[in-house]
Order: structure tokens, then C-alpha cells, then sequence
């Protein structure tokens, strides 16, 4: 009964689905077209890797796609505005870590439940970018798009950062007290209180990281793109739960892991565009398809966890 | 060792421990006994840390103890063994062990857990309870019993110096209890002192030097274990003599078949094949993990079946779900009341009405017609005698145990049934509370209704039931009718092929 | 008892109801323009679709669910109507049988999408929340696709106009709410499924052991949630006069607060329709008092969510003071 959910479904969908596109295409299967999806899906997984720890607790945040929002408007608009371009970076990751420091306050000192906590401060936080910005789109300076296409002893920076994002956190999760202690409480709350762990400690700390890595992903994902439009990060918090189940993530918390499992859901998600922009799909069936495997993807794990009828 | 002085508890104008003085020696093992709300699980919060008690001192290793939180308790070095096991079946047993202080690598700033120290330590604590399995095996993977062996030996890594068992054994089967009895000898070889706590008077009287008795918040005896009979210890909890604990039946079963089941495979394995006539009380015993739980959960269509026929009043039935078999009058009654019995956070009246509702609905329009219903409820309500003070507003979990139980009692028998399939009804209930009960069954059964007793405790069977079947390793392996009834015989067929 | 005793004790198992109440003096005494007719009719046509789209979702919620396709639905449903009643498409000519056409047709989307749900969360067993995600997913993309991101204009002039048409003096949509939430108020409050609705939703293994028809219930809901945001989606195309694929894109988040500020609980089992509705009142006071002030949209949009924090803040209170009392 109590098994870890493998990620091979998702992995085995994967390649089906990269089999499926190069025949398809030539233009899908070589080293470029790959490198290409990875430098896409570095905003994601990012994203995403901070959301598992957040799921793992059997907690959620939907506040990632504000802060991505927010973190890029504000050292967006504090670039524009003249402060030099290495200011960026810290001043968005703040902005992460105290959206996140709220979530984590709201949920531990005023038992808040996390669906609602972060459906308040994704309220907040697009309002504020949406205030900062004036509602228009931000462009950034020229300096800025060379963050997304800088490459570092031949690889570029957004794959260099999403790898150590993800290495890191994912050693969190696998060899560090706290990583195991999270899997504690996602299991049982009360628990973990009597076993003797900080659990108010710990969630805030989840909430912190997931604010951070909202930030970070942010930040790789506006490189990339030069210009923060409006709508920039809508919906971002789903794509990002997405990713952490069809990796095996459990929304009931206890369960997961960012490798295999949230880095292949991220990829399977992004392959899906990659390949449907490749082959000369219809834009507007993108999201059609995206869902639909997502759909049997989930569909495929409720079948292997439940047997018998409650 | 440990020393009780005049303690007392009060919340508000209730008083619910009363000037208890008691003493547990070194080395020494302390049965607590007394039915449930009679103060036991104050008592063990005020060692624990829980609450302060509001009159007396504690006297802990020779010092005042005050604890103010549980983990001040911990480290003076009284460990607790709850009934209710605080492990996480998503980790392994070593990371369960060490789940508060795993042990660390040198360098990363002290933070990556060392997987050799942690595995070693984790063997190491696991032999000394006589557990083989590799301490990476996940929790969720053992049985009750090896879950109970690594809670003590989680306790065990502390160094305790006293340890509380709080009703340790209600999960366990025969073989695990007794193991886990064994273990207990063990430890006051090494000069441990406990507190043992249990329903189960056999078991408290096989392990503890002394036993003390508790009843409404007042200690009321305690006495050498030795020259403490289990009637004067009942007399004693109760309040008087239970002379007659378990009713005699007016009516005796008659000859036409209410249920009959054949080939009725719930494992896989075995095909069981048995029948309940009217008015009969037919026993199940077995061993916990026998399958008789999973037999009938699978009749009752809550688990998975996988093959059988089931006639019901000569009629066969074809959808083995618990809605259509209320519908014929046969009902279940769960053992895990909180996780499947009661709505927690409703009233009374709605945790009673629940199942018999689609009886009430008019027949003009499809409402329900409440009048009804919250008249019906309250005549139940009073029949099972549930103490209650309000059915409207009045959560259900506020109740007790054995209260909570006649709730659900009561919500059956709103549905009218003729067949009571009652998983361990008495389970974890206290003994005024079981009489109450077995005095609703024998009147159900009188006004022609027929039980399936499924319970681990043979006495209630041998003194309920007019037939009693043993299972073992999920097969029937014996049936015995009430002139025949043997309690080593049956215990026999019920352990036999466990041994070989 | 007294009046003022009811009403005192009402007040404090109906904290929203007070807060509401509150909030609509303050704004009357403070706003300028407030309590005017044309802004009054202004609330009422802003109410009316959020309060039948958050009744939907209090159903869902209650079975401990959730609904995020309702947007899918309410564009879809709009997309729908738009082709059966238009006489730019021409599927029907716009005569009174292509208006009947097109509610029907509007309402069988909310049927048909709200049965996808349903059988996914009760049959298939898959969890509510990444169920309706991907309904919301597969039919956004939907609407968006087949109508190649068009909208659909000439609407015939009898749905058009049907929101401003009075009856009794009052306006057709206010029969519509009414009807809604007292149909959903009985079923809720009066039938075996309303009974049925709170108990799964406070623990599904005690219902289905006492015999609760549980897929029938949780598919219920869905289908009461779709079909409730296709009757919001009808007042939105007739008063926008467009069938439009990204119609309500915004409005989830509204409705989802609306029942949280009510105080239903997402953990199901605990909430009610009178709670949601005041809820969703307070959500539409918000958006038109802050506007009237002249705050901006996305100004509006913060103070909703510090209200939405505030309010789970004063639940959380609320429910410690009444356990330890």
C-alpha cells in the first residue's frame, strides 16, 4: 500500500513522445534542438523543483507564477531605471524569499491553510508587479538578454543554474536532515510535532526555498525573453505542480523527489511544445495536448495506488 | 524511582485526578488499570508534560519534577509507547529511529547525514529488541507488531529510566503480544522501571509486580500483582460485582438460513464457506492478521473479492456493496471507529441518521422529512443509552469511546437490520460500556435479528455466541457449537498451523 | 429570546453575514456614489453571476473537491451559445429556437464538462484538484482553438437584451439568481444528497460503509458546479453581447474567494450556501467600492487578497475560540 510512486510512467511517456516527434521530424532528434529544450525548460524545472519541496510537505504554493512576476518587475524596472545590471539578481531573489517569508509566516504562526495563504499573496503579489509596472509590458536593456545567452565553459547559463538549483535541492531532499524531516510531516503533521521535529521551523524554510526558486526560474525565464509582459508567470504555479506530479510527487504530501521526478515532468512538458513548434503544429492545439498527457499521466498513477474501492 | 505525591488535576470546576500518591521502584513494572475516563491518560500527560498538575509534586531519579514540555520529559528520561504508533510509513525504520538527530558527516557545514553511523546505529538498536529485518526497510512494510518493536527501540536509544506502555498490545496478535511481553521481562533485567497500562487484565497481571486501579480520578487500590485477582481488580474498576457479565439469551436459534456463503474467497488463497441461521450469534476468532476482518470487509464490499456465491434469505445476491447490502438489512460495524465510523465534527443526530436517510424521503416532492428522523434518532439514541447532552449540537468526538460505539450502534439500528456483522465491537471500550453492549445484541438477536462476532477476545465469545468459528492463516479450520465449547481447543485450532 | 438575541447569536454563527452587513454601511456612509440606484443595479449585475458561480463551487468544495475548470466551462458554454444563436455563424437562423438552442446548448456543455469531472474524481480516482486543472487546461485551449481566438458577434437582439428586461419590476437575471441559489439551497439543505454532500465530504470511509452512493454524489456536484457556471456564462455572453473564447478568464480566483471568505472549509464537510453568498457580496463590494474611490484594477486585486488572508485569519480565530469554549 504504501508505495513510492515511480516516475517510470512519465519516463516511458517521454521517450514515446520523443519517438513519436522524430519521426515526425528531422528537425526534433540531434544535440541542438536538445540543447534547446533544456535552456527552455530551465525556468520550469526550477519552478518546480521548489514547488516539490512545498508538496512534499503537503503543502501548496500558488503564489510562484505572482513572484516570477514580481521578482522580474521590480529588478526589471530597478535596470531600466539605471541601477547597474548585477543588482538584478539579488533584488529579485529578495523578493522571492519575503513573498515566501510571508507564505511561511501565514501558514505556521496563523495556521492558515497553504491553498489559501498562497491564493492571497498570488492575488497581492500580481497587483503590486501589475502597480510597478503600470499594467505594461517591461523591457529590458539589451545586457540583460546576454545573462540568457552567456554560456559558461561552453554550456549556457540557464541549464548551468537549473543543474545546480536542482543537484542542490535534490541533495537536500536525499542526504540532509531537513530533507528527510520534510518527508515526516508531509506524512503526518502531528506526528512529527511528538517525534520531536521543528515542523513550524522547517515550513517556513520550505516556503522560503519555494519563493526562491520561483524567483530564480523567474529571472532565467525573463533572460531569455528580453521583455515581462503582463501576463508573464499566469498560470506558472500550475505548469509547476504539473511537472512535480507527473514526476511522482504526491499532492498529499509524503511523497517525491526532484530526481528522476520533477526534472523528467518539467522536461515532459517542454519536450511536448518543443516538438509541436517543431512539426508545424496548429499554437492553439499546444495546450490541448499538454493536458490530455497530463490527464492519463495522472490518470495512470491513480490506477496503480488504488486497488480496492475507498 | 518515580514518586506520586497527593497529585491532583482540575480544568475548571472538574477535578479529574484526586490526590493520587504512588510509587514505581527501580527495576519495578507498574500495572495501571481503570476503565476509560477514569484519569489514566491525565496521569500520563502530567509525566509527560502535557499539563502541570494543579496540586502535588512529583518525585523523578531522586529530584522534583516539573516538566513543562515533552521533550523536558524525554530527556529526564521517561520514554512513552503509545497505542497509536508515532512512525512515518514513508521512511525507513533507521530513518525513523534517528528521525529527530540523525547522525552527520564531518564538513558541508555538518549537515549531510552519515549513511554507515546511521545504519550501524540503527542494527544495533534493532537487536537488542529482536527485530531481523535491515533497518532500511520502509515502516510501511512491517507488520503491527515489528512497527511496536521499533517504537521501543526508538524509545530504548533515549537510555530511559522509565518507560509508559499506553495500551501497547490492542494492535498486535497473539504471537506479537507475547513476543512483545518477553521484551518487556527483558528490560527490567537492565534495571528499567515501567508503567504498564491495559484493558487486557491477563496481560497486566502476566507482566506487572504491582497493580494499581484508578476510577474517577482516584487511586483505589494498589496491590502485588501476585495476590490480586482479576475479580476483586474488576470490582474495583467498576464500582461493584459483575456477576452476570455476560446476559443469557431467552431465545435460542432457529432452524431457517439467513445467510449462506460459499467459496467466498477475500485473499486469494482460500474459499470459506459458512452459513448464519436466524436469531443465532455466530463467533469468529482468530488471531489478528487470521483474515477475518478481510473476509468480512470483502463480503461487506469494501474490499476486493475474488470469487464466492452469497445467498441472502434464500435469494442470491449480486452486488456486494455496502449500499445494497443495508438495503437487505445487513450491516457492519467497523473496528476503526474514528477512521471509518464516526463523522468526527458532526452532531450526534447526523452521525445517527446517516445510513437509514433514503428511508425518510417523502413521497411528495423528495425531501426528507426531519421530523421523523430526529424522532427516531432520539428513541435509538435511547435505547443503546448514550450519555449525550445535546443530539443537535453536540460533536460526536467529544463522546467516549464506548459512547461513540453506541452511536454507531445506533445509527444500525435505524436501518432495521437483521444481520449485525460487528467487527471487535468491545474493542478499547470500557466494562460498563460492554455489558450495555452485549445486553443490546442479546435483545436484537430476541426480536429476531442474527450477529456475526468477529473479536479477538474468547471469553466475550464463548460467553455471546451460540457458535463460534476459528480461522487461521485465512482459512476456517474449526467450528464449535455452544455445548461443545472449549477455550483450549479453540485457542488450539486458532494458533495450531501458526506454529509450524 | 429576544429579536435582539437572534440576531446577536446569528451574527456570531454568521461572522460573514456581519462583516457584509458592515461593509455596506461603511461604503453607504463613506463612498460617494455608493448607495445610488445606478450603482446599486451596478452591484446587482456584478453579483449575480459570481454568486451562482461560487454556489457551484461551495457544492464541490463541501465533498472536499475542487473545481478549477469553471473558466473552461464558462468559455466554452459562451463559444457554444455564440455558434447556435448568432446569425454570423447561421447554424440556426437567430429566430426564438436558436435562443432555445443555444441555452440548451450552453447548458449541456456545463453537463458534459462537469461529467468529465465527476467521473474522473469518483470513478477513476483521480485527485479533484489535478483533474479540473486539466479540464481547465484542455478546455481553455479548446475555446480558444476552434474559435481560432475569434469572437463571435450578432447575438440575437432577445438574448442581448434579456438582462435589462424586467418583470415585476425587477430585472430577468435577478429571477435567475434567485431561482438558482433557492433550488441549490433545498437541495443542499433539504434532500438525501445534501445530507450525502457534507458526509462525504467529512469522511468518505464512514459514508461508504453507512451506505452512501458516494460516485453519485461526487459526479452530482461536478455536474451542479458545471451547470452553474454555464448559467453564469449565459449572463456574461448576453451582456458582453459576444461569444468569447477567453470569456472569465479572470473570475476563479473571485469565485474560489468567495467561498473561502464565507468560511466554507476546503477540507470539506463544513460550510453553507447563506456563508458563500455573503462572501460572494463582499467580493463584488470590493471591486465596485474601490473602483468608485478610483483604485486601480491591480490595486483592487491586493486588497482582495489581504482580505481573503484576513478573513482565513479571523475563520482560524473564530473556530480555536469556539473549541476552547
Amino acid at each position: 500500500m504504501i508505495k513510492r510512486l515511480s516516475p517510470y510512467s512519465t519516463v516511458i511517456l517521454l521517450v514515446l513522445v520523443m519517438l513519436l516527434f522524430s519521426s515526425l521530424s528531422d528537425g526534433f532528434l540531434n544535440g541542438r534542438n536538445f540543447m534547446n529544450i533544456l535552456i527552455q525548460v530551465s525556468g520550469l524545472a526550477i519552478v518546480a523543483a521548489g514547488m516539490t519541496l512545498v508538496l512534499i510537505t503537503a503543502g501548496i504554493d500558488l503564489s510562484v507564477g505572482s513572484i516570477m512576476f514580481l521578482a522580474g518587475v521590480v529588478s526589471g524596472k530597478i535596470v531600466v531605471g539605471g541601477a547597474p545590471l548585477w543588482l538584478a539578481l539579488p533584488i529579485a531573489l529578495l523578493v522571492g524569499v519575503a513573498v515566501g517569508w510571508v507564505n511561511g509566516i501565514a501558514v505556521v504562526r496563523f495556521k492558515i491553510v497553504p491553498f489559501i495563504v498562497t491564493l492571497a499573496t498570488l492575488y497581492m503579489g500580481r497587483g503590486f508587479g501589475l502597480y510597478i509596472s503600470e499594467t505594461r509590458a517591461v523591457n529590458l536593456p539589451e545586457s540583460f538578454l546576454a545573462i540568457g545567452t552567456f554560456k559558461l565553459l561552453g554550456i549556457p547559463l540557464p541549464i548551468v543554474i537549473m543543474v545546480l538549483v536542482l543537484v542542490v535541492l535534490h541533495l537536500v531532499l536525499t542526504k540532509t536532515t531537513f530533507g528527510r524531516q520534510l518527508y515526516a510531516i508531509g506524512n503526518d503533521k502531528r506526528k512529527s510535532v511528538k517525534a520531536g521535529i521543528p515542523v513550524n521551523k522547517l515550513l517556513i524554510k520550505v516556503y522560503l526555498i519555494s519563493g526562491l526558486c520561483a524567483a530564480i526560474g523567474g529571472f532565467v525565464a525573463i533572460a531569455q525573453l528580453g521583455a515581462i509582459s503582463p501576463s508573464f508567470g499566469n498560470q506558472s504555479e500550475f505548469m509547476a505542480i504539473a511537472a512535480a506530479v507527473l514526476g511522482g510527487t504526491s499532492l498529499f504530501g509524503g511523497k517525491g523527489g526532484i530526481f528522476p521526478g520533477t526534472f523528467i515532468g518539467a522536461l515532459l512538458i517542454q519536450t511536448i511544445q518543443n516538438g509541436l513548434v517543431i512539426i508545424n503544429a496548429d499554437p492553439y492545439l499546444y495546450p490541448l495536448i499538454t493536458a490530455s498527457l497530463i490527464f492519463v499521466i495522472v490518470l495512470i498513477d491513480s490506477r496503480e495506488k488504488f486497488g480496492s474501492h475507498v | 524511582m518515580l514518586k506520586l505525591h497527593h497529585i491532583g488535576k482540575s480544568f475548571g470546576p472538574v477535578e479529574v485526578l484526586k490526590d493520587i500518591t504512588l510509587e514505581v521502584k527501580t527495576g519495578e513494572t507498574l500495572g495501571l488499570v481503570g476503565e476509560n475516563g477514569a484519569g489514566k491518560s491525565t496521569m500520563m500527560n502530567i509525566l509527560g508534560g502535557i499539563f502541570a498538575p494543579t496540586t502535588g509534586k512529583i518525585e523523578f531519579n531522586g529530584q522534583a519534577f516539573e516538566p513543562v514540555e515533552v521533550s523536558e520529559s524525554q530527556q529526564s528520561g521517561i520514554a512513552f509507547i503509545h497505542q497509536e504508533l508515532n512512525l512515518f510509513p514513508n521512511l525507513s525504520i533507521k530513518e525513523n529511529l534517528f528521525i529527530s538527530a540523525f547522525p552527520k558527516k564531518q564538513g558541508f557545514f555538518n549537515t549531510i547525514i552519515d549513511q554507515k553511523s546511521l545504519s550501524s546505529q540503527a542494527s544495533a538498536l534493532l537487536a537488542e529488541v529482536g527485530l531481523s529485518v535491515s533497518p532500511s526497510t520502509l515502516i510501511g512494510k512491517l507488520t503491527n507488531g515489528q512497527q511496536q518493536l521499533v517504537e521501543i527501540a526508538k524509545a530504548l536509544n533515549g537510555r530511559p529510566k522509565l518507560i509508559i506502555f499506553d495500551e501497547p498490545t490492542t494492535a498486535l496478535s497473539q504471537q506479537e503480544t507475547d513476543r512483545l511481553l518477553q521484551l518487556i521481562n527483558s528490560l527490567k533485567e537492565k534495571h528499567i522501571s515501567m508503567i504498564f497500562i491495559s484493558h487486557n487484565l491477563d496481560e497486566v497481571k502476566s507482566i506487572a509486580d504491582h497493580i494499581a486501579v484508578i476510577r474517577d480520578g482516584a487511586l483505589i487500590r494498589m496491590q502485588e500483582a501476585e495476590i490480586y485477582s482479576k475479580k476483586e481488580i474488576i470490582r474495583d474498576m467498576v464500582g461493584r460485582d459483575l456477576d452476570q457479565f455476560f446476559p443469557i439469551r431467552s431465545t435460542h436459534p432457529t432452524e431457517s438460513v439467513s445467510l449462506e456463503i460459499q467459496d467466498l474467497n477475500a485473499d486469494g488463497k482460500n474459499d470459506l464457506s459458512f452459513s448464519i441461521r436466524e436469531k443465532e450469534v455466530l463467533g469468529l476468532y482468530g488471531l489478528v492478521g487470521a483474515g477475518r476482518s478481510e473476509m468480512a470487509r470483502g463480503l461487506y464490499g469494501m474490499e476486493k473479492l475474488y470469487g464466492g456465491q452469497v445467498r441472502w434469505k434464500g435469494a442470491q445476491m449480486h452486488k456486494l456493496t455496502p449500499q445494497n447490502w443495508i438495503r437487505h438489512g445487513v450491516v457492519y460495524l467497523t473496528e476503526d471507529r474514528r477512521e471509518e465510523g464516526i463523522l468526527a465534527f458532526k452532531s450526534i443526530r447526523k452521525n445517527v441518521q446517516l445510513a437509514a436517510l433514503p428511508r425518510f424521503i417523502q413521497r411528495f416532492g423528495g425531501w426528507l422529512d426531519y421530523r421523523s428522523i430526529k424522532r427516531e434518532v432520539s428513541s435509538k439514541v435511547k435505547a443503546t443509552r448514550v450519555k449525550y447532552q445535546d443530539l443537535e449540537i453536540q460533536p460526536v468526538s467529544e463522546l467516549s469511546g464506548g459512547n461513540q460505539q453506541k452511536v454507531l450502534l445506533s445509527r444500525w439500528l435505524m436501518t432495521n437490520p437483521s444481520l449485525l456483522i460487528l467487527d471487535e465491537p468491545t474493542k478499547g471500550i470500557d466494562i460498563g460500556a460492554r455489558e450495555e453492549i452485549y445486553q443490546l445484541i442479546n435483545q436484537l438477536v430476541e426480536q429476531g435479528s442474527c450477529v456475526l462476532l468477529i473479536s479477538s477476545e474468547i471469553e466475550e465469545l464463548l460467553g455471546m455466541c451460540d457458535r463460534i468459528m476459528v480461522m487461521n492463516q485465512g482459512a476456517l479450520t474449526a467450528e464449535f457449537n455452544r455445548s461443545e465449547f472449549d477455550q483450549s481447543a479453540i485457542l488450539k485450532h486458532a494458533l495450531k498451523a501458526a506454529h509450524d | 429570546m429576544t429579536i435582539v438575541d437572534n440576531i446577536r447569536t446569528y451574527l456570531v454563527k454568521n461572522p460573514i453575514v456581519g462583516v457584509c452587513l458592515l461593509y455596506y454601511l461603511l461604503m453607504a456612509l463613506m463612498v460617494p456614489g455608493f448607495f445610488s440606484a445606478n450603482n446599486s443595479w451596478n452591484l446587482v449585475y456584478n453579483f449575480i453571476p459570481l454568486l451562482i458561480l461560487a454556489v457551484g463551487q461551495t457544492f464541490v468544495i463541501l465533498t472536499a473537491g475542487i473545481d478549477l475548470s469553471i473558466t473552461s466551462i464558462i468559455a466554452v458554454s459562451s463559444v457554444v451559445g455564440g455558434y447556435l444563436m448568432s446569425s454570423d455563424v447561421g447554424l440556426v437562423d437567430g429566430s426564438k429556437w436558436s435562443m432555445l438552442l443555444g441555452i440548451g446548448g450552453m447548458l449541456s456543455v456545463g453537463v458534459i464538462i462537469g461529467l468529465i469531472n465527476g467521473i474522473s474524481v469518483a470513478k477513476l480516482k483521480m485527485p479533484a484538484f489535478m483533474v479540473t486543472l486539466t479540464s481547465l487546461m484542455f478546455f481553455s485551449g479548446f475555446a480558444i482553438w476552434i474559435t481560432q481566438s475569434q469572437n463571435i458577434y450578432n447575438l440575437p437582439a432577445l438574448l442581448v437584451d434579456a438582462p435589462y428586461h424586467s418583470f415585476l419590476g425587477l430585472p430577468l437575471p435577478v429571477y435567475l439568481a434567485v431561482l438558482v441559489f433557492t433550488s441549490c439551497y433545498l437541495l443542499l439543505n433539504k434532500t438525501l444528497l445534501g445530507e450525502w454532500v457534507y458526509a462525504v465530504g467529512t469522511n468518505i470511509k464512514t459514508s461508504w460503509i453507512s451506505g452512501i452512493n458516494i460516485p453519485l454524489t461526487l459526479v452530482s456536484v461536478y455536474v451542479i458546479s458545471g451547470v452553474c457556471a454555464s448559467l453564469a456564462s449565459l449572463i456574461y455572453t448576453a451582456r458582453l453581447e459576444t461569444g468569447s473564447p477567453v470569456m472569465g478568464q479572470n473570475v476563479l480566483l473571485d469565485v474560489i474567494g468567495a467561498v473561502i471568505i464565507g468560511g466554507t472549509s476546503l477540507f470539506g464537510g463544513r460550510g453553507k450556501l447563506q456563508w458563500t453568498a455573503a462572501g460572494a457580496l463582499l467580493m463584488t463590494m470590493l471591486d465596485n467600492s474601490l473602483n468608485l474611490v478610483g483604485m486601480s484594477f491591480f490595486l483592487i486585486m491586493m486588497v482582495k487578497g489581504a482580505i481573503i488572508l484576513l478573513t482565513a485569519l479571523y475563520n482560524q480565530l473564530g473556530s480555536k475560540s469556539l473549541t476552547h469554549a
